[in-house]
């Protein structure tokens, strides 16, 4: 979520990488690991020699002025006391970039959590620890922390120990610093603790209350020369004030607009002027889209290569003439790319974002969805008849199944077709409808095994019918096989998040299982089988 | 590094200031008919008398329970030094009994110069308790016990507070026991066999009256005339103040600041964003930072949210309003897509994304929490079938879009049509 282009500085800087590296010299030399100085109370803040000055700080983070100063005046003065504050904004805003530049500017001591890295109470609560104790997990003390802590109420004891001798520690390097005028230490009195990620920690417990603590932390220590800050992309509101909680003094994090983004993009970039350019075309229109650093980034980088295909020479600075004709080039990649950058993330997601488009019509033109009608990865005959059978048992109705795979191998189902007069063009209608809301629904194993045999035998004799197919005598040789088999092919299935096993219903007790592919992925696969599904697809 | 500026050294100085309220609060010590007083009375008679109490401080959060209850133990602690001895527990540290057992052990064992094991079982240390309150009370020695967050003790089987109030029955203890809950319902939690050992003596904290916040200002902003800050800079720092705090627009902004929350700790962050304001150039208050800090604590997050969206988010946000509106019982991804198709169907628009592009977005909202879905169960369904709602209400929406630069005029009228 960081300022892209910070050469200087790590763009997360992790507390540990920090420590691992607390100037150059070490970090050359990382494989002798036990041949690292010992800690000292100044690697809590920053110890490079080069400070930035305020100005660098404000042109580094561009659109964070107003922020910046902010934060710095509610940091205050050296040593001076401070209530917690919260930052929030949305995702890559910059709000870690900011807090850990300005303890960079500052050089005051902090130590930096992150509720991804440290993923429960307890780890959270060592990692606090091992920092402010100046403890380094490596081979010699076999990768321990100082002290094992779960509960708050230990965490709380021992806190208030190692806040103290940091404190002290630091008072007595004060008293020193005024006749040895070191560069590198850290600077004041104060410690912060910087908890980043916040909204992570709402879903880690129910039961416990890890967030009323560290709301309430300054409240329980009592301790002057400890600052808290609270980094969260959820705005404040989203935390239930549940009992405990204490509000902190807000700041907002702003999404970038599009001339801070412009800004940030611009930084760093080889030719300036033809990435202004670029620029130019591109961003307006993606802004309408997201304004996200991240997602921006990776969507102009593989367009800036399409862009500059023309040149031979990227140093060069185009004329209005030559933006002309980079345009006319580039215009019409810029529609699909629109379409095309943004796939969802997650990649259950982005499967499933495929379904049913073909439906709605919605997805048709665009290049998203390949028309290849190869699947692209490999699969058993045996999984692929599975699936077939489980995208079956998912769509249609249970009550259907036995006038569709009766011994007569599917045929009846022509008999079913009738005038589609006003009333069941409703129905079907309704029918459309439920479908989108309700998505696949779920089956018993037992069903799924029915229709299993019900295709396999109808496929056996089938090669008589259609004389070109010859998958009979291969199907032979698996379908005799063992129902374990079968069984194992269903687990991968499973693991491979194509079929997804429910909770068990409260009736029948057994586990029921939901197929999770797209229409059009069922349809490649029974191609690959030359087995017709829409023969067998019950629409409204 | 000495602070050499007399305008960042008062900033110091009242940030130290409201950082601990207890200072604050030492106002409210002279004054007959407080909670104070009665607070002190009730702990210093069953220190003089050597007799058992318990008291239950019950108020709103942020309205001085705690600290006033400092105070009250720190005088006691200067009247009758060697009498007192203080443990204090937190429901939200400790309300597991085990835990807690532990913790009061500990503390007596630090006060007392005695060995703590950490292996004690919890029937060592239950033992131990009440071996030293028999002890204390034959020393003549009060224990005061103060639980913080009240409320979580009587969750489960209360069995700490029982063995508490029931060691506190006995002639030989002398002990008083003192919760502290935002709760005003805190006595009703109790079970009956804890409840009947108790003394019913509740003290209601409330925020503070009018008179008492002009009181507390300049009670906590002037700055002190014996100090070693020049004291020509005192004196106008503070005829400034005074000006300031007398004018009737800071009246205006004090009221606005008590209509959402009259507390004194809201007050109090208040304060401390006004301090963090001040410039240290000419070093005085003046009302445009007050005026400042009121806009920095009240927040808007959700419209703030909105700013933040994409046209693309918005164009989702306004379907969703869209099919709230026509009531239908249950909304998801994919009705949300066909309302968004059917608009682009009927008015052309030029922010036409494709289905995977809108999921992405729609993933933005839930992460931003304008949107949120409906219940957690259905793990195993994709998240394009799961029931959504917004978290927004239509007001908040018309406001954003209103406010937000370049919002397409079709959005205007597709949600004024919608209303």
């Amino acid at each position: 979520m960081g300022e892209e282009g910070n050469p200087r500085t790590p763009r997360r800087a992790t507390r540990s990488s920090l420590c691992s590296t607390p100037n150059p010299k070490i970090s050359t030399d990382k494989s002798k690991s036990c041949n690292q100085q010992p800690l000292t109370i100044h690697d809590l803040a920053y110890r490079d020699e080069s400070s930035i000055s305020l100005d660098d700080l404000i042109s580094n983070l561009p659109g964070r002025r107003s922020q910046i100063i902010k934060l710095l005046r509610l940091l205050g003065p050296l040593d001076s006391p401070m209530l917690p504050f919260f930052v929030y904004g949305g995702a890559s805003t910059g709000k870690t970039s900011t807090i850990l530049q300005i303890f960079k500017h500052l050089k005051r001591p902090f130590v930096y959590c992150s509720c991804i890295t440290c993923y429960s109470p307890r780890i959270l609560f060592e990692s606090v620890l091992n920092q402010l104790s100046l403890h380094r997990r490596d081979e010699s003390n076999d990768y321990s922390s100082t002290n094992r802590c779960e509960k708050p109420s230990d965490f709380v004891n021992l806190l208030q120990g190692a806040l103290r001798s940091v404190v002290d520690s630091l008072k007595g390097s004060m008293a020193k610093s005024s006749s040895k005028k070191s560069v590198g230490w850290a600077r004041g009195k104060m410690v912060y603790l910087v908890f980043d990620n916040l909204e992570l920690a709402r879903g880690w417990d129910k039961s416990s209350n890890i967030l009323p603590l560290l709301f309430k932390l300054y409240d329980i220590l009592k301790m002057p020369e400890v600052g808290l800050i609270f980094l969260s992309n959820a705005s404040p509101d989203t935390y239930d004030s549940d009992t405990g909680y204490v509000e902190p003094i807000p700041v907002h994090f702003p999404d970038y607009t599009e001339d801070e983004l412009r800004q940030i993009l611009m930084k760093d970039q080889g030719g300036p002027k033809l990435y202004s350019s670029f620029l130019d075309v591109v961003l307006r229109p993606f802004c309408r889209v997201t304004r996200r650093v991240d997602e921006l980034l990776t969507a102009f980088s593989s367009l800036y290569q399409i862009y500059c295909e023309p040149l031979d020479d990227l140093g060069i600075v185009p004329n209005e003439d030559m933006k002309r004709k980079l345009f006319s080039h580039f215009q019409p990649h810029i529609g699909p790319s629109l379409n095309d950058t943004f796939k969802a993330g997650s990649r259950l997601s982005s499967e499933a974002s495929a379904k049913k488009n073909k439906w709605k019509g919605v997805a048709k033109k665009n290049g998203v969805c390949e028309s290849s009608d190869e699947i692209d990865f490999h699969m058993s005959a045996c999984a692929k008849y599975l699936l077939i059978c489980a995208f079956l048992a998912s769509r249609n109705p249970a009550t259907l199944d036995a006038s569709l795979f009766d011994s007569t191998g599917g045929s009846s189902n022509r008999k079913r077709k009738r005038k589609s007069s006003e009333k069941s063009m409703e129905k079907k209608e309704t029918a459309e409808q439920d479908l989108l809301l309700k998505g696949p629904g779920t089956f018993p194993l037992e069903r799924l095994l029915a229709i299993f045999q019900c295709i396999v035998s109808v496929e056996e004799c089938l090669p008589d019918e259609e004389a070109q197919e010859d998958g009979g005598l291969e199907g032979e040789s698996w379908t005799n096989g063992l129902l374990s088999d079968v069984l194992l092919e269903l687990s991968s299935l499973c693991n491979a998040n194509f079929i997804s096993k429910g909770g068990s219903c409260p009736l029948e007790g057994a586990n029921r299982y939901r197929s999770m592919v797209s229409e059009d992925m069922a349809l490649k696969v029974a191609k690959s089988l030359k087995f017709p599904l829409a023969k067998y697809l019950y629409r409204g | 590094m000495g602070v050499e500026n007399p305008a960042e050294q008062a900033q110091v100085l009242l940030r130290t200031r409201l950082y601990n309220p207890n200072f604050i609060f030492t106002i409210f010590s002279d004054s007959p008919g407080s909670n104070y007083s009665k607070l002190k009375y009730i702990m210093s008679s069953s220190v003089t008398e050597a007799c058992n109490n318990s008291v239950l401080l019950l108020g709103p959060r942020g309205c001085g329970k705690v600290p006033i209850l400092e105070l009250v133990i720190k005088d006691l602690l200067q009247e009758y030094p060697d009498m007192i001895c203080v443990v204090k527990l937190n429901g939200l540290l400790h309300s597991d009994d085990n835990c807690a057992l532990k913790e009061i052990a500990r503390q007596l064992c630090m006060e007392h110069h005695l060995m703590f094991s950490k292996m004690a079982s919890f029937d060592d240390n239950s033992q131990f308790v009440l071996s030293m309150l028999r002890e204390c009370g034959l020393a003549h020695k009060t224990v005061i016990f103060v639980l913080d967050e009240f409320d979580l003790f009587t969750q489960g089987k209360q069995r700490l507070l029982y063995s508490l109030l029931d060691a506190m029955q006995s002639v030989t203890s002398q002990a008083v026991v003192i919760g502290v809950s935002c709760r005003l319902d805190a006595d009703q939690l109790l079970e009956k066999r804890v409840r009947s050992r108790f003394s019913h003596r509740k003290l209601l904290f409330l925020p503070p009256s009018q008179e008492d916040l002009q009181k507390i200002l300049q009670h906590a902003l002037l700055l002190p005339t014996e100090s070693e800050l020049p004291s020509q800079y005192v004196a106008t720092y503070n005829t400034k103040l005074l000006n300031t705090l007398s004018d009737d627009k800071f009246k205006d902004i004090i009221t606005s600041l008590c209509e959402c929350d009259s507390t004194l700790n809201h007050l109090l962050r208040f304060l401390f964003a006004a301090v963090c304001h001040m410039d240290t150039k000419p070093g005085f208050l003046s009302l445009e930072n007050f005026k400042t800090a009121l806009s920095s604590i009240q927040r808007q997050p959700k419209l703030e949210a909105l700013k933040d969206c994409s046209i693309l988010e918005l164009y989702i946000l306004v379907c969703l309003r869209r099919l709230e509106v026509k009531e239908q019982e249950t909304t998801n991804f994919n009705s949300l897509m066909k309302e968004y198709k059917s608009v682009h169907d009927s008015f052309q628009t030029s922010d036409y994304y494709a289905r995977n592009v809108c999921l992405r977005a729609f993933e933005h909202l839930l992460q931003r929490q304008l949107i949120s879905l409906v219940d957690n169960r259905g793990h195993g369904q994709s998240v394009e079938f799961r029931p959504v709602r917004l978290l927004i209400s239509s007001y908040e929406l018309h406001q954003g879009l209103k406010s937000y630069r370049s919002c397409p005029a079709i959005l205007h009228k597709l949600i004024d049509r919608g209303v």
